[in-house]
């Protein structure tokens, strides 16, 4: 085991950061602190106010617009 | 401890303070001229009655106060020493392990009869206890020309000078106050202490990048597996709140270094510590 930890200096160095982080994951579960300290949320995009029927006019508006490429296409105009 | 123990330990000390100069003495010492260079400058653009004025309500203002009282007052002339103390204990702790590596000093120290563990205590103490003992004396050194000046300014003016008594005695339960602070601010931030010792010791190259990089990416993993982010509300907890390590009474002493936050940041910074002394035998 010695020999293990001890082999070089790349896996010392992840066996304490695990011994370390170990020791504050189970001292905070054990004494409950806060486990959430930064919420990665854009305060600007709120995915339960998202409009689909937005979304709908933009998928038809899309359809539309393909349709009058491909008539344009058709003419042959050059 | 045997005197030779002592003795060695004392040694250690005294190459850290030598090769250390400008991070232990320059910097504060350099910090105190351009303050003194600043307030004098100031003082010949003030008017002379103007200034007698000011110091009058000086000496009215700390005349008859405890100067426990108002020591917390001066403590704030040397927020600029604490944060060059900071910013110095950064470079000093990220660079000794690296730089006695680099210079391939670590051979020769480890050929004397000195361990690796007391090479990375002698460094611990050098930044905790040492350090400061220098901060303070040049802080004290700042106040007693401030306050001879401010007592010859006095007698120019005629003045009633038992207020300046009043200040010197407050300056000098500021600088204690200064000293024990640090000293608890190092052991409150032992985590932090050891995590840079331990990249100082690991790094090849670049070690502050390494230790800035591999906290980010284990704050990461830790929320990836576990789903929390103690690793981030340890850095919060420890640097965000200045109220947790700085005294500003000596009644908070006891309770400011045995309280359960404190301890367990000791217990866990001696982790990262240990791996900081296993890490030496590393010389390559």
């Amino acid at each position: 085991m010695e020999d293990l930890i001890l082999r070089n200096r790349y896996t010392l160095l992840v066996v304490t950061l695990i011994v370390y982080m170990g020791v504050l994951v189970a001292e905070g579960m054990i004494t409950g602190r806060e486990a959430r300290v930064i919420e990665f949320e854009n305060f600007y995009f709120e995915l339960d106010d998202f409009n689909s029927i937005d979304f709908e006019g933009f998928r038809e508006t899309r359809t539309v617009n393909e349709n009058t490429r491909v008539d344009f296409d058709d003419t042959d105009d050059v | 401890m045997s005197k030779f123990a002592v003795l060695q330990f004392y040694a250690l000390l005294k190459r850290e303070v030598l090769e250390h100069r400008n991070i232990f003495i320059g910097a504060p010492a350099v910090l105190a001229l351009l303050l003194l260079v600043a307030t004098a400058w100031v003082a010949t653009q003030i008017d002379q009655i103007q200034l007698a004025e000011g110091l009058r309500f000086v000496s009215v203002l700390f005349d008859g106060f405890s100067p426990l009282d108002m020591a917390p007052f001066v403590m704030l002339l040397a927020i600029p020493f604490c944060l060059t103390l900071c910013v110095c204990s950064v470079i000093y702790l990220i660079n000794t392990l690296y730089q006695d590596r680099k210079e391939m000093s670590v051979l020769f120290w480890q050929s004397m009869p000195v361990s690796n563990l007391q090479t990375v205590l002698s460094k611990i103490v050098a930044i905790v206890l040492v350090a400061p003992i220098f901060y303070v004396l040049i802080i004290f050194a700042m106040y007693l020309i401030a306050i001879a000046w401010l007592t010859i300014l006095g007698i120019i003016s005629d003045m009633d000078l038992v207020g300046i008594g009043y200040l010197f005695l407050a300056a000098i339960a500021s600088v204690v106050l200064i000293y024990i602070s640090a000293v608890v601010t190092g052991l409150w931030l032992l985590p932090f202490v050891g995590w840079l010792l331990l990249f100082s010791a690991f790094a090849k190259k670049t070690p502050l990048l390494w230790a800035g990089g591999v906290f980010i990416l284990v704050g990461f993993l830790e929320d990836f597996i576990f789903g929390t982010q103690f690793l981030a509300d340890q850095g919060k907890l420890r640097t965000l709140d200045p109220r947790q390590y700085l005294i500003f009474d000596f009644q908070n002493v006891i309770e400011k270094v045995f309280n359960y936050d404190t301890l367990f940041g000791i217990v866990v910074g001696s982790i990262l510590i240990a791996g900081a002394v296993f890490m030496r035998r590393f010389t390559d």
